[in-house]
């Protein structure tokens, strides 16, 4: 009877303890994952404020209404339109403003939108023809927009 | 004091130097060399939403920002 006691103890000894290392991980974990949301919205709203601050007063004005600005390529002339984004995000235009095709090249690195955005305004001002020579060019305008 | 500033996986790091220390100016000048040796390249503005692109240390610039080698997406 007395072990019976003493084993029914125990069992619940080790369950509270169970529980109270299983509550302490779930904690660990939360607060683990919620860093990681806090430190990624920090990293792109500080790419955004670098980016904002490299834009022209038109391109800033652009990009805060319709999240995209225009840029005309250094060598060219032509005019691209730089959707916010990361990836397939440059849309070339037409003299009239309409869509030829769309170019996909970034910096490299895991970057957030902002750099990715700045670096390809740049490119595309400073040197169009050595950006558009790595990037990869897509007619197709079908399906959901990616932006 | 003029800043370079080095785009990445934080947004961005940025190196402040008083142009008129000259180790600080240096090493300025190395961290230059260094980036745009890696692939980085450099950047100063030239007027409002306008730049140019640097190939030499320029101290004077108040701002020198740096992107990584472009790479198709």
């Amino acid at each position: 009877m007395t072990q019976q006691i003493a084993l029914a103890i125990c069992s619940f000894v080790l369950a509270l303890i169970g529980t109270m290392l299983l509550s302490a991980l779930s904690l660990v974990v939360a607060r683990s994952s919620s860093g990681g949301k806090s430190f990624r919205f920090e990293t792109e709203a500080k790419g955004l404020a670098l980016l904002k601050g490299w834009l022209s007063p038109a391109q800033r004005a652009s990009y805060e209404r319709y999240r995209y600005f225009d840029v005309v390529g250094s060598d060219t002339g032509t005019r691209y339109r730089i959707h916010h984004g990361t990836q397939t995000n440059i849309e070339e235009l037409s003299h009239t403003g309409h869509h030829i095709c769309k170019w996909c090249f970034v910096p490299d690195g895991d970057l957030v939108a902002g750099d990715v955005m700045l670096a390809q305004k740049i490119a595309l001002e400073t040197n169009e023809r050595g950006a558009l020579m790595v990037a990869h060019r897509s007619f197709v305008t079908a399906g959901p927009r990616r932006f | 004091m003029a800043t370079q500033i080095v785009m990445d996986r934080t947004g961005d790091s940025r190196h402040s130097f008083d142009v008129h220390d000259r180790v600080e100016v240096e090493k300025a000048e190395r961290r230059f060399k260094e980036l745009t040796g890696a692939g980085f390249t450099a950047a100063v503005r030239s007027g409002p939403g306008e730049q140019k692109v640097i190939r030499s240390f320029d101290p004077t610039a108040d701002e020198t920002l740096f992107y990584p080698r472009l790479v198709g997406g």
